[in-house]
């Protein structure tokens, strides 16, 4: 026999008080280990996903929503800037590397970004298998992407325009994956890469078409040349030439550019030379995400405050379970007293009985949580963005425990006033 | 071995002090203290179990003197050398039989084999209820868990508070015995306190208050 033993079997007896008590305090640790998961696994996505791009150069708008759309692909781009006038840029000795990126079509929701080689390297992604895309209308696919379209190599599928899901407004040519990376818990894993003239190709065609039924209209039928686009998609020698051709005819447009400097120098100057002197926007991604956080950071704290708020209110529920309890029992700890126990032996059985009660809260509260999440995700029909998510770390969930102890002890503190204050003789004479 | 010398005891300053006859107990003897409720037999005995400090006088339990002790010091020899019989509520509800038994071992620091323990308890016939809870326990057989308890860790003086007043004719007789027969085999002083007269005849010493 030990005290343990003791405050076990005084819980055993208790089994409804026991459980509701476990109830309320691991909800509340559930809460607050949710909050500071999404927390801290939104944070690492921002930063993360900023990988190393120091300069987002795009069209003029909102540099929030240029960051957003180039970096994050979360918004729709601020519009188009001219590939040659971007091309300039590559040659300020500030600039180590400059991505160009080009969207506008999505598939089944996933967007298709047009970009070169280097767009892969920014965000350390590999090939899990295939190849990389080495001409027009090949596409490596992001392993979320995959895992979610089940799409392997050699499948072929047709990009919708826009960068919401839609039947109505699809392209006909037909883009054939040739590559799938290995998941990198990055943005990247969401995306269809594929590289810029896949891009320009789709679209360039489209606006040849256009055209071209302008022409129609106007001349006669003599002049075959935009009659053979329709069979661009059988990626003969004649037609990659003459993609080219049009490439060169009209303006090519990228959506942004993604820009690495040689040292932080360059962020000092470059951006206030490229808002002031061209008709492009340039956007500090670091700045705009810290500008974010101050907003949803307001989200996070208020939320934080409330599971704050709930843990104390179960810690005063505990404390008020506690202090019924030592009033309730006090003949049962008077008659310990009598056996030889003293203060201290009873304060420790009182605290252990709450101990157990928050160390099973707390293996609850990181149960409820982990299920709670893969609950949620499966119900959203998105368990992909729970690879997303990121797991605690010991640290996070030992400062959660640490800061449950302390409430728990504050809460025994208070409740064995009456054990200190008691008067084993008076309530050994009043026995009922 | 139990003496006390001009022991008195105020409540709370402003009441009447209650004044006790001094009790000077040998090895073995038993003592009887009788009195009509609310004269202060109760308070005698949390006195002299240590429950209480007296306002004056002093209390001598086996030479040694209670007053003298901490209050940590206080809890260990009334742990170890004092055995309590209540009127009723005599266990730990949460603890089965066993388990009560085992918890007074615990806080008395007494090693006592479980074997002892078994032996104590068919002697008071609960060997059969000693994974019984204390809620499932008949009148009589609380009041000889009780026995057990204030005699399993071997004390120097037992201490009963009307331990028979709820019982009927057979059942006070028998608990009596068990009491008497108790204290001789752990060579204890049994002194108990009560208003109930069918208990005179098993005392030869006895005080009225």
């Amino acid at each position: 026999m030990n005290i343990w033993k003791i405050s076990i079997q005084n819980l055993k007896t208790k089994p409804l008080y026991t459980i509701l008590s476990i109830f309320s305090l691991s909800l509340s640790i559930a809460l607050l280990l949710g909050i500071q998961q999404l927390k801290s696994s939104f944070t690492h996505q921002m930063e993360h996903n900023l990988g190393g791009i120091d300069l987002v150069v795009g069209a003029k708008g909102s540099p929030l929503q240029l960051v957003l759309s180039s970096v994050l692909h979360l918004d729709n781009p601020t519009g188009n800037i001219s590939y040659k006038e971007a091309k300039k840029l590559e040659k300020n000795r500030m600039i180590k590397s400059v991505v160009p990126i080009s969207y506008g079509d999505n598939h089944k929701g996933f967007r298709i970004v047009g970009t070169t080689a280097e767009f892969v390297a920014l965000y350390n992604a590999v090939l899990q298998k295939g190849e990389k895309v080495k001409k027009s209308m090949q596409v490596i696919l992001g392993a979320t992407v995959a895992e979610r379209l089940k799409l392997d190599l050699g499948d072929t599928f047709l990009s919708s325009h826009g960068l919401i899901e839609n039947d109505i407004d699809v392209h006909e040519d037909v883009l054939t994956v040739v590559g799938i990376l290995k998941p990198t818990r990055k943005v990247i894993d969401r995306l269809i890469i594929t590289n810029l003239e896949s891009i320009w190709d789709v679209h360039n065609h489209e606006v040849s078409e256009e055209k071209s039924h302008e022409h129609e209209s106007q001349v006669s039928h003599e002049d075959g040349e935009h009659h053979e686009h329709d069979d661009h998609d059988s990626g003969n020698d004649q037609n990659q030439v003459e993609h080219k051709n049009h490439h060169e005819e009209i303006d090519k447009e990228i959506t942004s550019l993604l820009i690495s400097f040689r040292n932080p120098m360059g962020l000092l100057t470059f951006p206030r030379k490229i808002n002031e002197s061209t008709n492009m926007q340039a956007a500090l991604p670091k700045f705009e995400i810290d500008r974010l956080f101050e907003y949803t950071g307001i989200g996070f704290t208020t939320i934080s405050w409330i599971a704050y708020l709930i843990l104390l209110i179960s810690g005063m529920t505990i404390f008020i379970s506690l202090y019924k309890m030592v009033k309730e029992r006090a003949y049962d700890l008077a008659l310990l007293r009598s056996y030889g126990a003293n203060n201290f032996q009873l304060i420790k059985m009182v605290a252990y009985e709450a101990i157990i009660i928050a160390s099973l809260a707390f293996v609850s509260g990181c149960l409820f949580i982990k299920v709670g999440f893969k609950i949620i995700f499966n119900f959203m029909n998105s368990s992909y963005k729970k690879h997303m998510l990121l797991e605690l770390t010991l640290n996070e969930i030992l400062s959660t425990g640490f800061l449950v102890l302390v409430m728990i002890l504050l809460s025994v503190a208070l409740a064995i006033y009456p054990i200190i204050k008691m008067n084993i003789s008076t309530i050994l004479s009043h026995e009922k | 071995m139990i003496q006390t010398n001009n022991l008195t005891f105020q409540y709370t300053k402003g009441e009447s002090t209650l004044s006790f006859p001094n009790i000077d107990l040998k090895a073995q003897e038993n003592l009887l203290i009788l009195g009509k409720s609310g004269i202060g037999k109760t308070t005698l005995l949390h006195l002299l179990g240590g429950l209480l400090k007296p306002t004056s006088g002093q209390i001598y339990v086996e030479e040694v003197s209670l007053d003298s002790l901490s209050s940590n010091k206080l809890d260990i020899f009334r742990g170890q050398h004092i055995g309590f019989v209540f009127q009723k509520k005599h266990a730990v509800q949460s603890l089965s039989v066993i388990d009560n038994l085992k918890a007074r071992l615990m806080f008395s620091k007494k090693e006592v084999l479980i074997e002892g323990v078994e032996v104590l308890l068919e002697q008071l016939g609960l060997l059969d209820y000693k994974n019984s809870r204390i809620t499932a326990l008949s009148e009589g057989q609380l009041q000889r868990l009780g026995i057990a308890l204030a005699v399993v860790h071997q004390p120097k003086i037992i201490l009963a508070d009307e331990p028979t007043s709820s019982l009927d004719d057979e059942n006070c007789t028998i608990v009596m015995e068990l009491l008497l027969g108790q204290a001789k085999k752990t060579n204890a002083n049994l002194i108990v306190i009560t208003h109930d007269q069918r208990v005179k005849p098993f005392f030869s010493n006895t005080i009225t208050l």
